[in-house]
Order: structure tokens, then C-alpha cells, then sequence
């Protein structure tokens, strides 16, 4: 199999969602991969590493309904120095929400960066309940999907996968509700802290 | 209570009005985040970054019209523009409730407003039609009651923004 470039553009890569994500696809895959997070890595070096590659998996957070900073960045660096080499570019995207949809602008703006580059797109996955579904009992569900985008990739055969927690919505906001509790609790805050209506200290009259 | 935020120096005369606020981000210093969630689970409602930042989603919270004024790059905000949208999640909780059916996260102290966006630099329909879906999204988990989008050249953006200004000023 041919050596695919993986690029996490979470801006928490070493702890990240995207990372785990990107492992998952690395064991799917199989074959050669390089991961490369885009929070440290010099974009010299990730234009120099694309010239080795037809592949190239883009792993990110939705951030504000977009790409996130490490991504734009990127994109704004490769336009300027653009390598010689246009790789086929898929997309695995997560967001903390539980409608993969929410993803869809995101995708789309990596879409007109391939365009404006004159790269193929490849293929994409967007998993809603991102935050929480690889540790959750639906796990099995991404790895799933990730499977199958990864054939995808591979046979050159661009596709458009979803994934997310197969619960209701209502069941989904208890079950947030829970997680992010949890998380504060961690860290010795209450719910009733942090559901605070104060910003910075204060409420706006 | 008006702001606005801008990826570029603007000349404009916002008189002595203390409602009306320009914040000028090519001339801030705000990092990028960092995706701690710090400001949902360790110091709910303040960012942990303690940089020009945290004086600029406070403000946008209380404002009930905002303007933002930024190149397009993508179909979405150029950097400064985005950096400080990022930043500004302190006005949310961690916790989620549905909206139109969808999941979005509940609301901090925060105005419902009207926003205007002064969006230049597109370089066709297509990243236009981009954008606008972008903003979309955007008004669900920025409280746009209402939203414009003004697609302009580079040369227009003082005479679009000059134009809102002005209408703030006599209301
Ligand atoms: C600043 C910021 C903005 C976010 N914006 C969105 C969003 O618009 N929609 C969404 O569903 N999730 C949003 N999220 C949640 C992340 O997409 C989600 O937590 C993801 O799992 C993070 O992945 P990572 O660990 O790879 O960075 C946001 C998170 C942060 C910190």
C-alpha cells in the first residue's frame, strides 16, 4: 500500500480527539503512514512532505463551524509556497455536536482550498458526538467508519461518510450533560459553577 | 451597546458615543485556542489565556448589534477575525440544549443582536454562497436575532462600514 500522509489540524494535537482519531485510521490503513500535527510542524516541512505523498488525510476539530486556526493557517501557507505535487486530499473531521452535518461548511472549505490548489478531494468522514463517542460503548461505530473511509481512500473511490452515537437527541443532552459534569468535576467545579451566566465576573445589564 | 471587530485599521469618527466600541485586531494581541475547555470545567465564563481576548468577548456578549469586518479566506473569516470568534466561547456553558431541532451549546449572559458582516476579498460566487452558509451556522451559536452580510471589494470596506456607522449614530 502507498505511504499516506496524515495532518491533525486539532489545536490540542498532542492530547487531541484527532490524534485518536488519526490512529484508528493508521491501523485501518495498514500500510506507510506519516502523522504530522500542523500546531508545530513548519509549514515548509509539510509542503516538503507533501511532495512525497498522493495521499493525504486532514484529521480536525470543528472550530466555530469551520476549520480550525492550525488548518487556515496551513492553507494560507500552502497557497503561498504551493509544492509542486497536488496529492488527493480526504477529510476526517469531528465536532462536538451530535449532527455530523454540522460539519458539512467545514468539509466545504477544505473542498475550495483543493480547488483553488488544483488538488483532486478525496474522500470524507465527519463524526458528530466526536468529543465523546471513543469512549463511549459506540466506539465500534467510528472505528467502523473509519474502516470504511479508509478503503475508500485506498481504492481511489471518493466517499462521503457519517458517524455519530445512534441516540436520540434527548438521550444525547443527558448523556452531554453528564460527560461535561464529569469533566468539571475533575477539576473541583460544580455544575452550578458552570453554568454561571457571568462573563469575565459579570452579568451585562 | 455596538462593537465592532475589524481585521484591518478603519479611519472613522465613532464621536463620544461610550456605546459604540472598534476593536481593531491587527493591532491585539490575542493567541489562538488552545481547546483546554477551561472556560467551560476549571473558570467558567473566563478564558485561561489572559490576553487581549478577554476584553473583547465580554463586550461582544452585552452588544445587541455587531459588526465584523473581515477578508474571506476559504469561504470563511481570515485569521484575526477567526482567532477572536474562537476565543470567544466563554460566553457559552458546556452544556447543550436543542435549537431548531439541532444540538447547540446554552448561552452565557448574551444579547441576542443583530450582526452585519463586512466581508471582502471573495474571489467568486461560489466562496461567497460558502460564506453566507458559514454565517448561517454562525448566527445558531452566536446569537444573530439577525443577520446581513455586505460582500465587498477591498477599496469599499471603509464607505460600507462608514455607511453602518453612521445609521448607529442617528439611532
Ligand atoms: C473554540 C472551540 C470551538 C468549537 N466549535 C465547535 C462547533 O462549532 N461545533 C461543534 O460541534 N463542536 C465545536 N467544538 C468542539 C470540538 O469540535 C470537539 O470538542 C472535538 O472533539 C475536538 O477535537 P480535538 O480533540 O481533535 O481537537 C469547539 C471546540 C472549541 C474548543
Amino acid at each position: 500500500m502507498e505511504k499516506i500522509l496524515i495532518l491533525n489540524g486539532s489545536p490540542r494535537a498532542p492530547r487531541s480527539n484527532s490524534k485518536r482519531y488519526g490512529a484508528l485510521f493508521d491501523r485501518a490503513w495498514g500500510g506507510e503512514s506519516e502523522t504530522m500535527d500542523l500546531l508545530r510542524a513548519d509549514p515548509g516541512a509539510v509542503a516538503e512532505r507533501l511532495e512525497t505523498v498522493s495521499r493525504v488525510l486532514l484529521v480536525f476539530p470543528l472550530y466555530a463551524d469551520a476549520v480550525p486556526v492550525p488548518v487556515l493557517r496551513t492553507f494560507q501557507a500552502l497557497e503561498e509556497r504551493p509544492p509542486k505535487n497536488r496529492p488527493t486530499l480526504s477529510v476526517l473531521v469531528n465536532c462536538g455536536f451530535l449532527e455530523p452535518e454540522q460539519c458539512d461548511v467545514a468539509v466545504d472549505m477544505a473542498a475550495l482550498f483543493c480547488k483553488q490548489m488544483g488538488w483532486p478531494m478525496g474522500s470524507v468522514l465527519e463524526i458528530g458526538s466526536g468529543e465523546a463517542i471513543l469512549d463511549s460503548p459506540f466506539r465500534f461505530l467510528a472505528a467502523w467508519k473509519i474502516k470504511a473511509l479508509a478503503r475508500a481512500v485506498a481504492a481511489d473511490r471518493p466517499r462521503r461518510l457519517k458517524a455519530a452515537m445512534p441516540v436520540s437527541k434527548a438521550f444525547f443532552l443527558k448523556a452531554s450533560t453528564r460527560y461535561w459534569l464529569a469533566y468539571g468535576a475533575r477539576h473541583g467545579v460544580t455544575g452550578e459553577e458552570m453554568a454561571t451566566m457571568e462573563i469575565e465576573g459579570q452579568r451585562p445589564s | 451597546m455596538k462593537t465592532i471587530l475589524t481585521d484591518r485599521p478603519l479611519s472613522l469618527d465613532l464621536g463620544d458615543r461610550e456605546d459604540l466600541v472598534c476593536f481593531d485586531l491587527s493591532r491585539m494581541r490575542i493567541a489562538p485556542c488552545v481547546g483546554c475547555f477551561g472556560c467551560w470545567t476549571r473558570t467558567p465564563g473566563s478564558c485561561v489565556i489572559r490576553d487581549d481576548a478577554v476584553k473583547v468577548y465580554p463586550r461582544l456578549a452585552e452588544s445587541d448589534t455587531v459588526l465584523y469586518v473581515s477578508r474571506v479566506r476559504y469561504g470563511g473569516y481570515d485569521l484575526p477575525v477567526k482567532i477572536m470568534l474562537d476565543r470567544a466561547i466563554p460566553v457559552q456553558q458546556a452544556f447543550i440544549r436543542l435549537l431548531d431541532g439541532e444540538t447547540h451549546h446554552v448561552q452565557r449572559s448574551v444579547v441576542p443582536k443583530r450582526a452585519v458582516i463586512v466581508a471582502y476579498g471573495a474571489r467568486d460566487r461560489e466562496e461567497e454562497d460558502l460564506f453566507r452558509r458559514l454565517v448561517a451556522r454562525n448566527a445558531k451559536n452566536m446569537s444573530f436575532a439577525h443577520y446581513e452580510i455586505r460582500f465587498t471589494g477591498e477599496e469599499q470596506v471603509e464607505a460600507a462600514v462608514r455607511q453602518e456607522v453612521e445609521a448607529w449614530k442617528r439611532s
